[in-house]
């Protein structure tokens, strides 16, 4: 695996991302989720979304693989403003910037994008909008739907656009002052890609215990007792059992995935996870 | 039964399945695919009013923070097919479709855990520096989420309402074991972050990681801020990080002044 490769071969910068390419990303980007899973979210729709730009800029097939492995890493960000992760990984990658750097960069921008678009497009664009059209569908009127479609739509690929352009050349202006102290940026940004990967286990941590252990008047809430001791302490413990049997134990994530599909099903079996379903057998917690 | 309803029905489901999370993200909203369904089933009126006001209903039920409703795309199509075929009300064509919704759900969950088990192929294509692998991986799980809900679609439309009571048999029976592969699906995802930190984490970083941890545990267990947390936690990762950057620069120019410059 290339994973530990941290600088590329060819160091020479490679030229700008015409426009033509630019826009053909913009609209791969549509395709952020094409792939969604579990394990690395939107990983290879977001490596799928910037290819047209990573072969451009890496001639060379060994860094080719370099950029395509570490792009294929963990990936959420809010579909509708990944253009803007686009742009700046996308400059630094044609800079040839350090590998551990551009990923750095990638993590921490990744992360707060999804509750900024959120708020703006399943809060505030989408119900405004609906609010407006779902009446005139309602009278019997096709003017609904196609005006719903032209409102959201017509913003959405509008960002799309701009964000990444913007994002390109911000990201090309920023390079000179962060090729100058490289090791400095590099450290700095992975401590904020470390503490966004800390805040990502808390915030999309949602493994919860539904257990009720029957105490007469009182049953004993067992996710309580747990939140009591630390929230989120399950997906802690989860993040930090995967990280030791990856780097101790050099487990492949294949063979974690397979692990957590046991730890699910059988707690499915034993009704340990909250929700209104029939387990097989009738167990005195569920 | 008109098969070529049937071939359209497939078809345009399989693209809502994609859209719901690809593409537009917005051809799936009821207000856009119910007046579709109607079209093709033949009554475009009633695909105007389901679709209106499932529109409104689903306000506030948004596929947030990667949560999974019971799924409102195949809700609306075959609540569609009942309201149109089986000359439903609004409001029974929509209770009768509750079960698909959830197998829906199912179809979702059941794609999303697949897939991480393709990521190792993804991996392989990577490596080997073949974009045309990424995109086959893509295509693969579009393949395998529109095909699923097609397939539901099509069940919904020939077994009617009699296939609504099979499916809810069957679901009761193994509710259990579809509760346990999404619980392992929302486990998944420390696999991701456990890779991360394999590599980015140097051992100077645990109290980063711990600090990370605990903003967010803070701020997202307040009402007022919870909306916010990852950009708060993103601001206060700035300054953490801006500081460290702007001290190691100050020490790497002082350390250069007194003519020890290692050239690091």
């Amino acid at each position: 695996m290339a994973s530990n490769v941290t600088a590329y071969k060819d160091l020479t910068p490679a030229k700008s991302l015409d426009k033509a390419t630019l826009n053909k990303m913009v609209w791969l980007s549509t395709m952020l989720q094409a792939s969604f899973n579990y394990e690395r979210m939107q990983a290879a729709g977001w490596l799928w979304g910037i290819l047209p730009g990573l072969e451009k800029i890496h001639t060379n097939k060994e860094d080719l693989s370099a950029s395509m492995t570490h792009n294929l890493e963990f990936f959420n960000t809010h579909p509708f403003l990944v253009t803007f992760v686009m742009g700046i990984v996308l400059s630094l990658e044609q800079q040839k910037a350090d590998i551990n750097t551009i990923r750095a960069v990638r993590v921490a921008a990744m992360g707060p994008l999804g509750g900024i678009g959120d708020a703006l497009f399943w809060f505030t664009l989408v119900p405004i909008t609906a609010g407006i059209t779902a009446g005139m569908a309602i009278d019997g009127s096709f003017a609904g739907p196609i005006l719903y479609f032209l409102i959201t739509f017509g913003v959405q690929m509008g960002l799309r656009f701009w964000l990444m352009y913007w994002s390109y050349s911000l990201g090309t202006s920023a390079i000179g002052v962060l090729t100058k102290n490289a090791k400095e940026f590099t450290h700095a940004a992975s401590m904020l890609g470390v503490f966004v990967v800390g805040a990502l286990t808390c915030n999309y941590g949602g493994t919860r215990l539904g257990m009720v252990i029957p105490n007469g008047e009182k049953p004993i809430i067992v996710q309580d007792l747990l939140d009591g001791i630390l929230p989120a302490l399950i997906p802690l413990g989860l993040t930090l059992m995967c990280y030791t049997l990856i780097k101790k134990k050099n487990w492949s994530p294949i063979k974690c995935i397979g692990l957590l599909l046991v730890i699910g099903i059988v707690g499915g079996f034993l009704g340990i996870w909250p929700g209104d379903y029939k387990t097989v057998i009738q167990f005195p917690w569920h | 039964m008109d098969i070529l309803q049937i071939i359209l029905l497939a078809i345009v489901t399989f693209i809502f399945a994609i859209d719901q999370f690809s593409l537009t993200e917005l051809l799936y909203r009821p207000i856009i695919a119910c007046p579709i369904i109607g079209i093709i089933l033949g009554d475009a009126q009633t695909g105007l009013a389901i679709g209106g006001t499932y529109e409104l209903m689903m306000i506030g039920n948004m596929p947030v923070g990667g949560a999974q409703p019971p799924n409102a795309v195949l809700g609306g199509i075959v609540a569609m097919i009942f309201a149109v075929k089986s000359g439903f009300s609004v409001e029974e064509a929509l209770g009768a479709s509750i079960v698909f919704a959830v197998f829906g759900q199912y179809a979702v969950t059941t794609t999303f855990a697949l897939m991480s088990g393709i990521m190792a192929k993804a991996d392989k294509h990577a490596d080997l520096a073949e974009p045309k692998g990424i995109a086959q991986v893509n295509y693969i799980s579009m393949l395998i989420l529109g095909g699923l809900f097609a397939l539901f679609a099509v069940l919904a439309y020939v077994g009617g309402t009699a296939m609504g009571e099979t499916l809810q048999e069957f679901s009761e029976k193994f509710q259990w074991f579809m509760t346990g592969l999404g619980a392992a699906g929302g486990m998944m995802r420390f696999v991701g972050f456990a890779i991360l930190m394999k590599i980015m984490l140097a051992n100077d970083m645990w109290g980063i990681y711990f600090a990370g941890f605990a903003a967010a545990a803070i701020l997202g267990n307040i009402p007022a801020t919870s909306g916010a947390t990852l950009l708060l936690v993103a601001f206060i990762g700035a300054a953490i990080a801006l500081y460290d950057y702007n001290t190691n620069v100050k020490i790497k120019n002082l350390v250069g002044n007194g003519g020890t410059s290692d050239g690091i």
